[in-house]
C-alpha cells in the first residue's frame, strides 16, 4: 500500500488517538442508563456477562477511526482489477486433427462452443478477435467490443484441414493486438507445430511484450487416429509456451472441461493489477462503522 | 394486632422445643397463664403441663400450651451498610424499618428493646456510628444477649460466609433467632438492557452488556442465592423470611407464619 499524503497520518493519528480518548471519557461519565447494586461481584458472576459484546464496539471505534485515518492519507493499492479495456485473441486450431471425435462433438466443435461461452463471460468492453490456424493463420474476427459479431465469427471458422501452425498464429495475434493495454492470447489446440514460425521464439516475443499466452491442450490422453495418424498433444511445448509468456497451461478432456478452462481464463485473463485509489472506500466504510457504531451505541447505551 | 401476634408467637415459640427431646421447662418469670392449644405431646414437654383429662378422653398423652406472662428481650440487628441503601423505588433499608418498627412494636412493658451494632448496644433509635459489619456484629449479640432473647437480624447477607456458620448457630442456640433477607430489588429482572453501568453500593463498578441471556443468568442467580441463604439459615436454626422492598412488615410476619390483619 501507498500514499499520496503520508504526511497527513501523523495529524490522523493523534486526532483519531484524540478521538478514543473523548470516548473513553464519555463512556466513564454517569448515564441514565447506570444500576446502582449492592454487590457488583455478585452481579458480574450472576449475569456471566458477553465481554465480546464490548469489545466488538470498542473494536468497531478503533478501526472505523484508523480507517478514516488510512483514508485522509490517500492510500493506493495494486491489486488485480477487471480490464475493462482488454484485447484478447483466441486462437483456435483447426488442423486436421481437430475433427477427431474423442471430444464430443468433434475438438473443433467443442472448441467453438466454448469460444462462445468465453466471449459471452468476458466483461463488456473487452474487445476480442479469433484467428483461426492450420497449415496458416487467419483473423476470423478482428479485435471488436461487439460480442455478437464476434460470436457470428465463429461460423466463420474453416472446418478442420491441413497442419498445425501454432507460431504463425502467434505472430498473427502479435501483429494485430494493440501496442499497449491489458493484451491476452488464448491458444486452443489438439496437436504439435509441424508448420510456420518457431511458437517458442514467439512466446517468448510476447512475453517481452508482457502479452500472456493462455495454452488450452484440447483432446483425451489416448487421442485418435485421424489420417492413419495419432493425434496426441504436445503438453511439455504447450506448458513452455504459456511459461515463456507469462501465461498458464490447462488440459481439456472434453467439452466440460474445456468450457470451465475457458471460464476459468476469463476471470484471470480479464484481470489486470492495477494502483487503486482507496481513500473513497477507506473513509465510506469508516464513515459506515461510524455510524453504525454510533447507532447502536446510542439505541444500547454504549456512549456516545 | 398484628403486634401482639408476633409477640404471641415469640412467646409460642419459647415453650416449643427446639429439637427432638431437648426442651426444657422455661426459667423466665411471669405471674400468669394464657392457654394458646391442646396438642400431643412431645418427649421433653414438662410433664407439669400435661392436662389428664384431656388425656383420659384421647387416649395419648395431651399437652396443653400456654404463654406464660413473661419479660422479653427483642433485639435487632440491622445493616445499615451502603448495599442496604439501595432499591428501585426506595432503599431497602426503609423497608427494614417498617420490619423493626413492627418488632419492637411487639414489645409489652417490662420487654427490653435494643439495638445491636458493631461492638455496641443501643437503644431503638439511638445513632450508631461505628460502620455496620457482619461479624462483629454477630459476636457483639452472642456476647451481650441473655439467653432466650429474640433476634433480628436484617440484611442483604451479602457477607455471609461459611466461618459465619458456627457463630450463627452458636446465636440460634441461644436465642430466637430470625433472619429477614432483604430480596435483592431486581428480583424480578433487570429492567435494563444494552450497555450498563454498575457501580457498587460499596465499591466497584463494571460496565456490563445486559442482554436477554444476561436477564435469565442474573434472575436464576438471584433466586439460588436466596434459596440457598433460606436453607443454611434453616439449617443453623434461623427462622428466615424476605424483606421485599415495597413491604417491610410482610416477611417478617411471614417468617413466623402469621398473616397481616
Amino acid at each position: 500500500m501507498s500514499f499520496d499524503h503520508p504526511v497527513y497520518l501523523i495529524p490522523a493519528v493523534f486526532l483519531a488517538i484524540a478521538l478514543c480518548a473523548l470516548l473513553l471519557a464519555a463512556q466513564r461519565r454517569m448515564t441514565a442508563r447506570d444500576l446502582v447494586y449492592s454487590n457488583v461481584a455478585f452481579l458480574t458472576d450472576a449475569v456471566a456477562p458477553r465481554a465480546w459484546i464490548g469489545r466488538a464496539f470498542n473494536a468497531s471505534w478503533i478501526v472505523a477511526l484508523a480507517l478514516g485515518a488510512l483514508a485522509v492519507a490517500g492510500p493506493h493499492v495494486r491489486m488485480p482489477v477487471p480490464a475493462r479495456d482488454g484485447s484478447v485473441f483466441i486462437c483456435i486450431d483447426t488442423s486436421g486433427s481437430m475433427q477427431s471425435t474423442d471430444v464430443s462433438p468433434t475438438r473443433a466443435s467443442a472448441a467453438k462452443n466454448a469460444a462462445a461461452a468465453f466471449i459471452d463471460a468476458s466483461p463488456s468492453g473487452t474487445r476480442i478477435g479469433i484467428i483461426a490456424f492450420s497449415s496458416g493463420a487467419a483473423v476470423i474476427a478482428p479485435l471488436s467490443a461487439d460480442r455478437t459479431a464476434v460470436k457470428a465469427a465463429l461460423d466463420d471458422v474453416p472446418n478442420p484441414n491441413g497442419a498445425t501452425a501454432i507460431g504463425d498464429a502467434l505472430q498473427l495475434a502479435a501483429q494485430n493486438l494493440p501496442a499497449s493495454g491489458h493484451r491476452v492470447v488464448i491458444l486452443i489446440t489438439d496437436g504439435v507445430n509441424n508448420a510456420g514460425a518457431d511458437p517458442q521464439e514467439m512466446a517468448s516475443y510476447l512475453g517481452t511484450r508482457h502479452i500472456p499466452i493462455y495454452t488450452i491442450g484440447i483432446g483425451t490422453p489416448n487421442g485418435d487416429i485421424i489420417g492413419g495418424e495419432q493425434s496426441t498433444i504436445d503438453e511439455d511445448a504447450l506448458r513452455s509456451y504459456a511459461d515463456a509468456s507469462g501465461g498458464a497451461y490447462a488440459r481439456a478432456e472434453n467439452a466440460s472441461q474445456l468450457r470451465s478452462a475457458l471460464a476459468r481464463l476469463g476471470g484471470v485473463t480479464m484481470l489486470q493489477n492495477r494502483e487503486v485509489a482507496m481513500s473513497l472506500p477507506f473513509a465510506f466504510s469508516a464513515g459506515g462503522l461510524l455510524l453504525l457504531a454510533m447507532i447502536t451505541g446510542f439505541a444500547t447505551g454504549r456512549v456516545p | 394486632m398484628a403486634s401482639i401476634t408476633l409477640r404471641d408467637a415469640l412467646l409460642r415459640g419459647k415453650r416449643r422445643p427446639r429439637r427432638f427431646g431437648a426442651g426444657s421447662p422455661t426459667t423466665y418469670r411471669g405471674d400468669g397463664y394464657e392457654f394458646v392449644e391442646l396438642r400431643a405431646y412431645v418427649p421433653g414437654d414438662d410433664v407439669r403441663r400435661i392436662d389428664w383429662a384431656a388425656t383420659a378422653r384421647a387416649g395419648d398423652l395431651q399437652t396443653r400450651v400456654v404463654l406464660e406472662d413473661v419479660a422479653l428481650t427483642l433485639a435487632a440487628l440491622i445493616d445499615d451498610s451502603a448495599s442496604m441503601r439501595v432499591g428501585r423505588k426506595r432503599p431497602l433499608l426503609d423497608a427494614a424499618g417498617e420490619a423493626v418498627e413492627l418488632w419492637y412494636g411487639s414489645a409489652r412493658g417490662g420487654d427490653r428493646v435494643l439495638r445491636v451494632g458493631p461492638e455496641c448496644v443501643v437503644r431503638p433509635g439511638a445513632p450508631i456510628d461505628v460502620r455496620f459489619d457482619l461479624e462483629r456484629t454477630l459476636l457483639t449479640a452472642r456476647a451481650v444477649l441473655p439467653r432466650g432473647a429474640a433476634l433480628l437480624a436484617i440484611s442483604d447477607w451479602f457477607d455471609l460466609s461459611e466461618r459465619h456458620h458456627d457463630l450463627l448457630a452458636s446465636l440460634a442456640s441461644r436465642c430466637d433467632c430470625t433472619a429477614l433477607v432483604a430480596r435483592d430489588p431486581w428480583y424480578d429482572g433487570l429492567g435494563l438492557s444494552g450497555f450498563v453501568r454498575i457501580r457498587g453500593a460499596e465499591s466497584g463498578h463494571a460496565r456490563l452488556w445486559i442482554g436477554a441471556r444476561e436477564r435469565r443468568a442474573f434472575a436464576a442467580a438471584v433466586r439460588a442465592r436466596e434459596a440457598e441463604l433460606h436453607s443454611t439459615f434453616a439449617s443453623l436454626g434461623w427462622r428466615t423470611g424476605m424483606l421485599e422492598e415495597h413491604d417491610g412488615v410482610a416477611g417478617l410476619l411471614d417468617a413466623f407464619g402469621l398473616n397481616f390483619i
